[in-house]
């Protein structure tokens, strides 16, 4: 029997580690036909049994092998109404471009024993690795598959998943294909109905494919809603009461448990009130340790989230970028720059969910590789002698891969600027997260003045522990308190009404866009990024730095309220953190014309289903995860979700006039 | 035998503090049965006082009243004894910016809430459940629009809060004020002041609720010319 094995993984970067990995660096490398960039790694490598001893060819695919195609009669843009897309046929094939790889594989599996799949451990790679299957059996039919499972691409952790192999889980797999199928039908189908549509209106129009993606709405529509909160906003006046008292020398604010009122005569009133009292006595004192909790575990989210916040990357490299891919954001790139730095095998696999490392993980193993930087190499080895703790955890797990880390040591010097910061980072957050809590001692004050009742609060840090390692967090001593005692009374130096004004919220910016599609289930972590770049791309937005980035003001003094419990103190934490980062290049969102009306016409159909809303995109979301678990088949997920985008196409194409009005109205400006 | 009106009468003003006239008491009276016993009687006046408009139900004693100069600003702090019947005629949150709570009522109007960051529908059906149990709970102090007898309309404040108060109470709603404190021509409600009977004008309530949003409009454009 043949003693080969055909490994194949999902870019050729990851083959090429493995290869190495797997041979110890003895490797024969072989070109394939009509293809530049795969490459073959011929080596042995003892697995474990049944296989033993065998030969291996390492190759790779470069992500989806095949695409999914309505049938050649219905390509065409008026071959069919758009509704019938709903139905029509379709086909998998192997993409032009993709064919000379799909046959290197299908040569290579003639002659091999077992297929092992290198994909990604996600429901894409799942989906992919489906494809490698196809093609592997398209040479030989009794090929056994099996599937290496990893997150990242260190040498252990390589060598344990080449030993200890599972299988392909087909309810992932699944999962993707009726999502490709839906994003295909839905796509073609709304995109041709309503560029047909819009074209007939002339103009800007007339030209312009509109297209439409089920995720990319939703997203949209958080853009629009958020412009017309600006929009429509208005300001109005508050007022307040604020005491000032001496006493040694420092001067103490006490700031009313009312915070603010909008009814000035009742704040008048109740001042008065306080004038008249005089005397204001001390209602409670109290002290207690506060701490400000250490970060959780790193996710893709959060590393795009607070990437686009702290880690500013220069204009070259946008420049760099863009030539490659366009339109980029900042978020999209740091995502980008974390996949080449798992590609290097620097960190863990960047795509995942889950924010609880697991208990058998060595985690002092991954600190210790970091003991020779010279910036946090000091604190690194501090923190295994002492304070090492293991991480929070957080409530969300993929199942799939660990928190995003840093599987092996390099020297920042040797990575590009960018690649240097999101890989600080990525350490930065790590020993965060394996660090105590920073400690801290906050005061409180209350007194009664009159009817009111008023509250001063001093914050005294007493370690700072995982702060020294995480500049991206900022928690500081207040001003001290001076000392005061339960019951006392004193007369307050001076009592004033304060008078403000509220203003309108920003636009949205990426992180809070993130936040908004994590919440609503629209894509994937992996995905989110592209959903925002396609909407850019296809100029339904326009994004632009905002201006002055003080919506923090007064997060201070709400961190320094530590101890209340866990909400409060996490919200002051991450509001503080965004204020200590500076990041000066926080992109904000505006739609475009053509945006606004998309979103206003779709609503004026009905905002139920509205495919501006993330209702019926959450549900399909919902639903893939049933596929995964078992408990929903996808011919069941295929038919009701297309039964309920019928219903928004067949009622979006009978009021299409609505869709018309929205255009007339914001592309063209007209006064209905 | 004791006379029913005044008995009733006597034990509605000890008991509730509210003092039905006399001819609002005998109009009551022909559509009970003559059989019926006394408490149930008085239980049913009290009832129907508490779904009354108390300009029609209520006397106007000058003690149970807002006295004539309840407006004058230049009175600093009065106690009025009372005991003195009001009825609701208005409530608003003072601690929310009304564009805020506009946003909220469309949000509603929509079906929409929001749970965290994010988005759910609202059922038709949950809608009223929602709005007594969304916008109603925390918030405050609230400012209230007060009604006496006489017809006289007062604002009161809500100085401490008090449970019964807040964006989902029922207008109409009748309230007894003893030993209230008087600030500038503005009642501050507290509980130990304030007895909240309860109670609904169906009509009042309705006009206040589908008027809400164009009230807290109207109130910005106010303050905007104010400002």
């Amino acid at each position: 029997m043949s003693r080969k094995i055909l490994c194949v993984a999902e870019k050729p970067s990851i083959a090429k580690s493995v290869a190495q990995h797997l041979s110890g660096g003895q490797f024969n490398t072989h070109s394939i036909r009509d293809n530049a960039f795969i490459k073959n790694y011929e080596f042995d490598f003892n697995f474990s049994p049944p296989w033993g001893q065998c030969s291996v060819i390492m190759t790779s695919v470069v992500g989806h092998l095949t695409g999914l195609e309505f049938a050649q009669e219905y390509r065409k843009w008026n071959a069919c109404a758009p509704g019938q897309l709903f139905d029509a046929p379709v086909e998998t094939g192997v993409d032009k471009d993709k064919k000379a790889i799909a046959a290197n594989i299908t040569s290579q599996a003639k002659c091999a024993r077992a297929l092992f799949i290198w994909t990604d451990c996600d429901r894409e790679g799942e989906h992919i690795g489906s494809e490698v299957r196809q093609a592997a059996f398209e040479g030989n039919r009794t090929i056994e598959v099996k599937r290496a499972q990893f997150s990242n691409t260190e040498r252990a952790h390589i060598i344990g998943a080449a030993q200890n192999p599972i299988n392909l889980d087909d309810r992932q797999v699944n999962a993707v294909a009726a999502r490709i199928e839906l994003d295909l039908r839905l796509g073609a189908a709304f995109t041709r109905f309503q560029t047909l549509t819009l074209q007939t209106m002339g103009g800007d129009l007339q030209d312009r494919i509109i297209s439409y993606g089920s995720c990319q709405f939703p997203t949209l529509g958080f853009v629009v809603d958020r412009y017309f909160a600006v929009q429509k906003f208005v300001p109005e006046k508050f007022w307040g009461i604020k005491v000032t008292h001496n006493r040694k020398d420092m001067e103490v604010t006490f700031s009313w448990r009312r915070h603010r009122l909008f009814d000035r005569a009742s704040v008048v009133i109740m001042f008065e009130r306080c004038l008249t009292a005089r005397i204001a006595k001390v209602t409670k004192l109290q002290k207690k340790p506060t701490s400000k909790w250490r970060p959780l575990p790193l996710t893709t989210v959060e590393l795009q989230k607070l990437g686009s916040m702290y880690l500013r990357i220069d204009s070259q490299r946008v420049m760099r970028v863009i030539l490659h891919i366009k339109p980029l954001c900042p978020l999209f790139m740091v995502h980008q720059i974390a996949e080449e730095l798992y590609n290097k095998g620097w960190i863990s696999y960047p795509r995942t969910e889950t924010d609880t490392f697991d208990k058998s993980m060595d985690l002092k193993r991954l600190i210790e590789k970091q003991g020779q930087d010279q910036a946090w190499g000091g604190y690194a080895l501090t923190l295994l002698r002492e304070g090492f703790k293991q991480p929070r955890g957080g409530r969300h797990n993929d199942q799939a891969h660990p928190p995003i880390h840093p599987v092996n040591y390099v020297a920042p010097g040797s990575l590009a600027d960018d690649e240097r910061r999101v890989y600080e980072f990525v350490v930065r957050r790590f020993l965060a997260c394996c660090s105590e809590d920073a400690k801290g001692e906050s005061t409180t004050v209350e007194i009664q003045y009159g009817d009111e009742a008023f509250s001063a609060n001093g914050l005294i840090v007493l370690e700072r522990n995982f702060l020294d390692v995480y500049p991206y967090e900022k928690w500081t001593s207040s001003q001290p308190l001076p000392k005061f005692s339960l019951n006392e009374s004193f007369e307050p130096a001076e009592a004033n009404i304060t008078e403000g004004e509220t203003t309108a919220p920003g636009y949205l910016t990426e992180p809070e866009l993130i936040s908004l599609m994590d919440a609503n289930g629209i894509g994937t972590d992996a995905t989110m990024a592209e959903h925002i770049a396609k909407i850019k791309e296809r100029e339904y937005v326009m994004t632009q730095p905002r201006a002055g980035s003080a919506q923090t003001n007064g997060t201070t003094s709400r961190g320094g309220r530590g101890g209340r419990g866990g909400r409060g103190r996490s919200r002051g934490g991450s509001s503080a953190g965004g204020g200590g980062g500076g990041g000066g290049s926080v992109q904000q969102f505006i739609p475009t014309t053509l945006g606004v009306a998309l979103i206003e016409g779709y609503n004026g159909v009905g905002l139920e289903t509205s495919l501006g809303k993330p209702f019926l995109r959450k549900e399909m979301e919902i639903k893939m995860k049933e596929i995964c678990a078992g408990t929903k088949s996808r011919n069941d997920f295929l038919h009701e979700t297309l039964e309920q985008y019928r219903e928004v196409f067949v009622r979006t194409q009978q009021q299409a006039g609505v869709l018309k009005a929205a255009c007339r109205k914001y592309v063209f400006g007209d006064q209905p | 035998m004791c006379n029913p009106t005044t008995q009733i009468s006597t034990q509605l003003a000890s008991t509730k503090g509210l003092t039905p006239s006399p001819t609002w008491l005998t109009n009551f009276l022909t559509t009970q049965r003559p059989t019926t016993p006394l408490p149930v009687l008085t239980q049913t006046a009290c009832f129907r006082l508490l779904a009354s408009d108390i300009i029609t139900s209520l006397s106007t004693n000058a003690a149970t009243c807002f006295p004539p100069d309840i407006y004058n600003a230049n009175i600093k702090e009065r106690k009025l004894t009372g005991p003195i019947a009001v009825q609701v005629l208005a409530v608003e949150n003072m601690s929310k910016s009304r564009w805020e709570q506009i946003e909220a009522i469309e949000a509603l109007e929509r079906g929409e809430g929001t749970k965290g960051r994010e988005i759910i529908r609202v059922a038709a059906t949950e809608e009223e459940h929602n709005e007594s149990a969304g916008v109603a709970k925390g918030g405050g102090p609230h400012k209230l629009a007060l009604q006496d007898a006489t017809g006289k309309r007062v604002y009161g404040i809500e100085l401490k809060g008090l449970e019964e108060v807040g964006l989902g109470m029922s207008m109409g709603c009748k309230m007894v004020l003893r030993n209230v404190v008087v600030a500038r021509g503005m009642v501050l409600l507290e509980p130990v002041t304030v007895t909240v009977l309860g109670g609904k004008i169906e009509g009042l309530h309705k006009a206040w609720k589908e008027g809400r949003k164009a009230e807290l409009k109207a109130a910005i454009e106010a303050g905007e010319r104010v400002a």
